[in-house]
């Protein structure tokens, strides 16, 4: 019986290790340590053999068993390392394939502008106001010191709807100006605020379209001059361009300003050289500016004596077009995809 | 604004380059537009002498030129017959390219060597046409610059002006600018005209308020006639065509002195001249031949018998000079800016003289303008001048003296001047100091009334640049809540996380477009539109969109995900326009597309509605429903009305296009729409962002349990859902539909249902038994309400 065991062991660990996978394994095992395995067959005979040497054959047995169960679990392991190698290698995949499409859209190059415009002022404490896109004849010229009749007027192509139930005129905004007077009537000073929005001029060709978009500013407090609008349109401008440009101030004219200036920036695609973006000037026109007009500031009952202010005025897809290189005005409003997804950009800030 | 260098150069001596100049006057707030050579393009062409013309062997119209160029001799084939042996002629040498762009290369025309061209006016940009190349005068030096020849030497300044610097549309207030900025002194101007004959020129002013200031003067015995070479270069140099001399100089002192001047035939007068208001319906022939019919809003140069002249604006076609014209009425006159500059738009004239009366000419200048203009008609067209009538209504006053305070200027300015470096500044402006210490503005200086006013003309001396910058000191406080606008930041980006793309539409469109998308509104229509396209104020934000579907489609883009968030304008009460902020979208395409690792698939109804549901999750806090309904441009079977929390009116439509609709777009594919009221979303936003508390999140398992049930047809998902929900609200925590199915083993007025539902307790473990009894409680209650049975 001894031998029969011994030759059991031997030949049980031969068949192990000759497993190529956990159910020949789970076979071997079986046929070995079973119910009705080898071994089992082989302790029936126990009741044959001396009381002597019974229990030296039952901790032979033991013995086997155990060496069994050690060589099965060594072989299980290497196995299942096998196994998962092999997967691993049959899992493999060619990561150069396209993955799934996932579409981003993305927000308008105009409203991506507006946004970083007015992330900019709202830092600088100039808080976004709306008003009306429809105004009166009021908001729009009267109390902006452009009386009817004025030349400046013409500097406006002015869209006319009907008039209003009393008579009275009522006009698409030419500017976002209109909205400094909605704002500054019911509010005394100190008064910051910037007014972004769409404005209409019947106006349309390559350079117009009838529609398009502004940021007005103001700031009316004590002791405001110049030079401090100066310097603030000059941190704006650097800031919102990512470039350290010249700027510079040049007398202009606007009704509601009085002094009035036009802001220049060095030009951004031949560094003030002269290219033909700049017509040869080194400049960009970038912006109108200037001291509110006393008149303006009367007509919404603002002490010219106490307070003085400045208000500044910029036209978005001039700036869009300037800072994100795009060249033709009227691509702006046909929301071409390809458009929209070339000037893509989801947050803004 | 156009003049030359040299024009300048009759008014002021200035030792700067053009440029220099043009930045200056940039920099003063005279814009420079444009700075060109008036000789740009004539750089190569030289006068020539024809040696020799013989016809061209092979080509019937053309000719065979030897022209002898300074010392060289060309072989030029030239097209024209009007040129012979011994004519002087314009020769473009190789390589001169010519104002109208034309390059001149060496080659042969038909076998014959050309060495150039022999020009026409037109070709050398003279004129508009050409009959014929241009002959010289025979004593033009042969191999001198034709530029030199035909006075375009130099350059031309372009400014653009604003329209408070009425004062510079003439060259001589441009140098007195120039002479501010550079302290440089005018040369006088002071023509002197000997009176030789009395002849008054009677005039009557009855409507003093348009008419300030009127003076006239006759001119007998006038020889009307081309101008003078030098007169005739001036006007071509900046562009305005040569007519005849008086005509010529009228226009001449309209561009040196700003000052607009008229001619009148005398022969065709009945003096006086009365200027007065026009008869309503009045009837003039402008020199523009048109008949203006006049109101009584607008003042006339009329004579005993009929009007002559809208003043200040254009004459009439009958009492204008001519060639037969002996005598003149000269006029110089000031108008009333505000009656010009209505006439003007009344009538719809553009001209050079509304221009400039609307803006303000000099109401003193009208005794240089007029000495001016009739020194040069005796000079170029002879005649005897009589003594000027001068008709002062006493209506026009100088302005008010300004008070002026240096340090407010100095505050406001934001700079550190002294008194005296002010008044240095606005003497050389012109400005006098009065006894009183204001300033009085000069007369041509329509734009200087208060402290402001002159405040800017010291900075602008000072100049801009030199102002030093610095920041604003700003208080800290809270700016104002703006929920419009946080919503459309919001909507905007929650849709671009959705895959969608942002875009911007006019906000007018065509009638058609109104009707299609929102039939029975009452429109509104822009009174002047800039076309049909472009007439009627949106209503809706769906026209828009369709358009750029329209355009998108047309260039092959076929997969849209597109929305726009912008105001549209609805009528309101009493005629109002109330405008309204909306969020609308437009799918349509495959939503996942020809792809290696599944196929593809076009977007549905329900791909729109689930980018509508998670929208208003992003903004609101409240259930969405939605109920059979929309607007009919809308598939009936396939439209819905969205419902929105608590609210009564629908706050928005989704839908697929009509199939005809679709049609008439061209479009294969199918497209999805949805629009939004915005202000439901505000309100429901706000409401969201008051809410208190937290929702407590459940430390106990949930339980599923699929169900598969057979219901009729026609029974809707949405109140099946809801009827599960409402079997235990506290423990139903949701209920997926995975499945609707019609087709082998359900009959065909049946389809099945198949959906998982959760369970779970915020406070225990539910137990099999509360399972169990939920379960059939689902049964029970679908049974009972729609008849459904289990599968």
């Amino acid at each position: 019986m001894r031998e029969q065991l011994e030759e059991l062991k031997k030949q049980a660990l031969i068949d192990l290790e000759a497993t190529q996978s956990i159910d020949a394994l789970e076979e071997v095992r079986v046929r070995t340590l079973g119910k009705k395995g080898a071994l089992t067959k082989i302790l029936r005979g126990l009741g044959k053999v001396s009381a002597q040497e019974r229990p030296q054959l039952g901790v032979l047995a033991n013995q086997i068993k155990e060496a069994f169960n050690q060589a099965l679990e060594a072989q299980r392991s290497r196995l299942k390392q096998s196994a998962l190698a092999s997967r691993l290698q049959a899992e493999q995949l060619d990561i150069t394939l396209p993955g799934r499409e996932r579409a981003v859209g993305s927000i308008h190059p105009v409203t991506r502008a507006l946004d970083e415009i007015t992330t900019l002022f709202t830092h600088m404490g100039f808080p976004p106001a709306t008003g009306p896109e429809v105004e009166s004849d009021w908001y729009n010229f009267e109390a902006l010191n452009i009386p009817a009749d004025h030349p400046a007027r013409e500097m406006h192509d002015t869209f006319y709807l009907p008039p209003a139930f009393d008579g009275s005129k009522r006009v698409l905004r030419t500017h976002t100006s209109s909205v400094q007077v909605h704002f500054m009537e019911n509010r005394k000073p100190p008064i910051r605020m910037i007014a972004p929005g769409k404005v209409f001029r019947c106006d349309s060709d390559v350079t117009h379209t009838p529609m398009f978009h502004q940021v007005e500013g103001i700031l009316v407090d004590e002791g405001v001059h110049f030079g401090q609008l100066k310097g603030l349109l000059e941190v704006f401008l650097v800031r919102f361009f990512e470039r350290e440009l010249p700027v510079r101030f040049r007398p202009s004219f606007f009704p509601f300003t009085e002094p009035s200036a036009e802001a220049d920036m060095g030009c951004l695609f031949c560094n003030g050289k002269g290219c033909r973006i700049c017509k040869n000037t080194g400049w960009l026109e970038i912006l109108g500016c200037g001291m509110i007009h006393p008149n303006v500031l009367d007509n919404v009952q603002i002490d010219t004596e106490l307070y003085s202010g400045f208000a500044f005025g910029m036209g978005v897809e001039r700036l869009a077009m300037l800072k994100y290189g795009i060249n033709d005005l009227r691509t702006f409003f046909e929301n071409d995809i390809r458009f929209l997804r070339q000037h893509a950009t989801v947050g803004g800030e | 604004m156009k003049f030359t260098q040299q024009w300048l150069a009759d008014h002021i001596e200035i030792d700067l380059a053009p440029q220099t100049i043009g930045e200056k006057l940039t920099m003063a707030g005279l814009e420079l537009d444009g700075l060109t050579d008036l000789g740009a393009g004539l750089e190569k062409v030289e006068v020539g002498t024809l040696l020799e013309v013989t016809p061209h062997p092979d080509a019937d119209r053309l000719t065979c030129c030897q022209v002898q160029v300074g010392a060289e001799t060309l072989s030029i084939v030239c097209g024209a017959t009007n040129h012979k042996q011994h004519d002087k002629v314009a020769v473009a040498r190789i390589g001169a390219k010519l104002p109208n762009g034309l390059k001149i290369k060496k080659g042969k025309i038909r076998g014959q060597l050309s060495e150039g061209m022999l020009c026409s006016v037109a070709e050398l940009g003279l004129a508009a046409e050409a009959d014929g190349i241009l002959i010289l005068p025979p004593e033009s030096p042969s191999g001198t610059a034709v530029a030199d020849l035909v006075g375009r030497k130099g350059v031309v300044f372009e400014l653009d002006l604003t329209p408070n610097r009425g004062d510079c549309l003439g060259v001589r207030g441009i140098a007195r600018e120039l002479g501010a900025l550079t302290h440089t002194e005018l040369k006088p101007l002071t023509p002197s005209v000997a009176q030789t004959d009395d002849t008054l020129a009677q005039i009557v002013v009855e409507d003093g308020q348009g008419c300030p200031r009127y003076s006239g003067r006759i001119i007998r015995g006038v020889t009307i006639g081309p101008s003078p070479a030098w007169l005739r270069q001036r006007l071509e140099s900046v562009g305005l065509r040569s007519i005849n001399n008086v005509v010529d100089i009228t226009n001449f002192i309209l561009l040196d002195l700003n000052h607009p001047l008229h001619a009148f035939d005398l022969d065709q007068l009945s003096l006086p001249i009365v200027v007065r208001r026009a008869k309503e319906g009045e009837r003039l022939t402008t020199l523009d031949e048109v008949e203006r019919t006049l109101t009584t809003e607008m003042t006339l140069i009329a004579d005993q018998s009929r009007p002559l002249a809208l003043a200040g604006i254009m004459g009439g076609v009958e009492s204008g000079v001519t060639e037969r014209t002996t005598d003149i009425f000269l006029e110089a006159a000031y108008f009333n800016p505000i009656r010009t500059a209505r006439t003007g738009r009344q009538l719809a004239i553009q001209s050079d003289s509304r221009h400039r009366y609307e803006r303000g000419v000099d109401p003193m200048g009208l005794a240089l303008a007029m000495d001016y203009a009739t020194q040069l008609i005796l000079q170029t067209a002879g005649g005897k001048a009589g003594p000027v009538n001068m008709v002062d209504s006493g209506t026009w006053q100088p302005a008010a003296a300004i008070s002026f305070r240096h340090e407010r200027v100095n505050q406001l300015g934001g700079i550190q001047l002294s008194q005296a470096q002010m008044e240095e500044m606005l003497s050389r402006l012109g400005c006098q100091k009065t006894a009183q210490g204001t300033f009085q503005p000069p007369s041509h200086r329509h734009d200087l009334i208060r402290e402001e006013d002159l405040l800017e003309e010291v900075v602008r001396l000072y100049g801009y640049d030199r102002v030093p910058s610095s920041l604003p000191r700003i208080a800290v406080d809270l700016p104002p809540l703006n929920p419009e606008a946080s919503l459309a930041r919001k909507a905007t980006r929650l849709m671009t996380g959705l895959g969608y793309f942002e875009t911007i539409n006019y906000a007018f469109v065509s009638q058609g477009v109104q009707d299609q998308f929102d039939p029975g509104v009452q429109t509104t229509a822009l009174l002047n539109p800039i076309s049909e396209d472009q007439a009627i104020m949106r209503s809706t934000l769906i026209g828009g969109l369709m358009e750029s579907a329209r355009r998108n489609l047309s260039r092959g883009n076929r997969i849209l995900k597109l929305f726009e968030v912008g105001r549209v304008f609805r009528p309101g009460e009493n005629h109002s326009l109330l405008e309204e902020e909306r969020i609308a979208a437009l799918l349509s395409g495959e939503l996942v597309s020809k792809n290696w690792h599944e196929p593809e698939r076009l977007v549905d109804f329900f791909d729109l509605k689930g980018v509508l549901v998670a929208l208003v999750a992003g903004l609101a806090d409240e259930p969405l429903r939605f109920e059979e309904g929309g607007p009919s441009f809308l598939h009936p079977g396939r439209k819905a009305l969205v419902f929105l929390g608590r609210n009564q009116t629908a706050i928005g439509w989704i839908g697929a296009l009509h199939p005809t609709i679709q049609e008439s777009l061209d479009s294969a594919q199918p497209l999805f729409l949805f629009e939004l009221e915005s202000r439901y979303l505000q309100e429901a936003m706000g409401r969201k962002s008051a809410k208190k508390g937290q929702q407590t999140l459940s430390r106990f398992p949930s339980v599923d349990r699929d169900f598969a049930f057979l219901v009729a047809d026609s029974v809707a998902a949405q109140p099946f859902l809801d009827c599960i929900f409402s079997v235990d609200r506290q423990l139903i925590r949701q209920v997926t539909l995975f499945d609707v199915y019609t087709g082998e083993h359900v009959k065909d007025s049946e389809k099945s249902l198949a959906l998982k539902v959760t369970l779970q307790a915020d406070d225990r473990t539910l137990t099999e038994a509360e399972t169990q009894q939920l379960t059939e409680q689902i049964i029970l209650r679908v049974k009972e309400q729609f008849g459904a049975v289990q599968r």
